[in-house]
């Protein structure tokens, strides 16, 4: 039943779109109907443009995000775990977080030039900090009981890290690297829409200044999709790493 | 007071013991416990001049308040914690840290969520690195000696608070440690759970040899259990007074009736209620 009324959410919006157009009451050449974005895709999937575009993008994404998550990850845990390193590492990352990714962008061009390197940049710009705060707080909210006893039942360094500290650890850094993925896709059109010459971002631009609105828009539809289908991914992923969760369990 | 072992006679013979070392097995002297205030705040002394020897084998209730640092001076001998001056030894060795051969049920369970009541069990065996298909063995033994039998693959999450310390008393034996540390291990349970629990904890310890330090603040609970009672009393955190229990073991329900145990527990809470009153 869920199904249903999820798949007729969108259902609703798709027709209330078409009939729109078809009434005429918005310019098909401003907002092109669904069926005609639709055709776009087709075309683009037919001619195999679209693949290489997703691909770019994809490849850029997941690069940058590998690189955030490895950063992220491992400051927040030193942060988290080690006071001193957290009162040198915290009031810088702080002062950073609140750049947006966007603002970056002159300086990645001034740096890397046009490709995927300002690409990779930027993702990694807009997924660190969430991969960062999450580790930090998880690690800061650990139960010091649960690891004393870890420690007189015998635990080695090894172990308690690996079976005590990581476990609880992974409920809130998910949930951030979910997160951070979704902002790193989000980061990487916005990238490419200026400082590349290929992905998602670049069909967009390309689109437009050809006027190819229906593209514009197919573009965007190809980008909303993949977005929700890594999400959905991740909370799989998600769901089947921290199984043990009460709060998991509840929301599957 | 009317108590038919008068503090002062324990005090006696837990002296005399201290000559016969070979069968000391904590030895707590001289400790002192201060937390530091924060800015504007005084600093608290949890724990003043605390001298404790414990034999081997013996159960020790150690009984006071809340504020009484009771608490504290079991992290210590735990390892959790330093002394701020004094020494907490272990067969005459100093303890600087937690070792397996001290192990430590807490209030709270302190049970690892992410692992089953199996897998909670098997850590220390693990942490020993006792292969699988044998430490999945003697946990399973454990389990059962708690009666948690059925239950071996429930999260903690899926059972009672009563199961919970259950599957952590089996946990804590698992590494088969010499002594055995419990943190109001009660605290959290009904009354009910709590009878049934102190009769369990009876007859676990009643037959393996550990020494045995039990933090409570239940009177009952600490006559029932143990061979000799420490009372404490708060700000600052010391011993009051000491009571040797009489009664045979293993401690039986009935035991409750005796009319010692009656008169001790009684003559505890009057000797008690001005540290209870003062601190509501």
């Amino acid at each position: 039943m869920q199904q249903v009324r999820r798949i007729f959410g969108v259902f609703i919006f798709l027709a209330t779109w078409q009939a729109i157009i078809a009434f005429g009451w918005v310019d098909a050449f401003l907002l092109p109907s669904p069926l005609q974005v639709t055709r776009a895709i087709l075309d683009m999937v037919v001619d195999g443009s679209l693949w290489g575009h997703i691909g770019a993008s994809l490849q850029r994404v997941l690069i940058g995000f590998a690189l955030a998550t490895f950063v992220g990850l491992t400051l927040g845990f030193l942060c988290g775990a080690v006071p001193w390193v957290a009162d040198l590492f915290k009031p810088l990352i702080e002062g950073l977080r609140p750049i947006p990714p966007l603002a970056w962008i002159p300086l990645a061009i001034v740096w890397f030039g046009i490709g995927n390197a300002p690409s990779y940049f930027l993702v990694f710009i807009g997924a660190v900090f969430p991969v960062f705060v999450g580790t930090f707080s998880a690690v800061r909210g650990l139960d010091r009981t649960q690891i004393n006893a870890a420690l007189c039942l015998g635990a080695t360094p090894w172990l308690l890290f690996r079976d005590v500290i990581v476990p609880p650890t992974l409920t809130m850094v998910f949930p951030a690297l979910r997160i951070a993925l979704g902002i790193g896709w989000m980061c990487v059109v916005t990238a490419e829409l200026i400082a590349a010459q290929s992905g998602l971002g670049y069909l967009i631009q390309q689109s437009r200044l050809l006027f190819q609105i229906h593209n514009v828009v197919a573009g965007m539809a190809v980008i909303g999709v993949i977005g929700f289908a890594m999400g959905l991914l991740m909370e799989k992923l998600e769901r089947r790493i921290n199984h043990w969760s009460p709060g998991q369990r509840d929301q599957a | 007071m009317n108590m038919s072992v008068s503090p002062g006679a324990i005090l006696q013979s837990a002296a005399s013991l201290s000559e016969t070392r070979a069968e000391s097995h904590i030895d707590i002297s001289g400790v002192c416990k201060v937390f530091k205030g924060r800015k504007g705040e005084t600093d608290v002394i949890a724990l003043q001049d605390i001298n404790l020897e414990i034999r081997r084998g013996e159960f020790v209730a150690l009984l006071g308040p809340s504020g009484c640092g009771k608490s504290t001076l079991l992290s210590i001998v735990a390892g959790f914690q330093q002394p701020t001056s004094g020494t907490a030894c272990q067969s005459g060795a100093v303890i600087r840290a937690p070792h397996v051969s001290r192990t430590v049920v807490f209030q709270d369970f302190a049970l690892f969520a992410w692992m089953t009541v199996q897998k909670n069990v098997e850590f220390g065996l693990k942490a020993k690195g006792v292969p699988y298909p044998a430490r999945a063995q003697q946990a399973l033994e454990l389990i059962r000696l708690v009666q948690l039998t059925g239950f071996e693959d429930k999260y903690p999450h899926e059972i009672s608070g009563g199961m919970k310390q259950r599957a952590a008393i089996a946990r804590a034996l698992a590494p088969d440690p010499d002594i055995l540390l419990m943190d109001e291990p009660f605290g959290a349970l009904d009354a009910q759970t709590r009878v049934l629990l102190q009769e369990e904890v009876a007859r676990l310890t009643s037959d393996n040899g550990k020494t045995v330090i039990f933090v409570t603040h239940s009177i009952e609970e600490a006559v029932f259990l143990a061979d000799r009672v420490v009372v404490m009393s708060p700000r600052p955190g010391r011993i009051r007074t000491e009571v040797a229990v009489p009664l045979a073991r293993p401690r039986t329900a009935d035991m409750r009736t005796d009319p010692w145990f009656v008169q001790t527990v009684h003559d505890l809470w009057e000797m008690l209620k001005p540290d209870w009153k003062d601190k509501e």
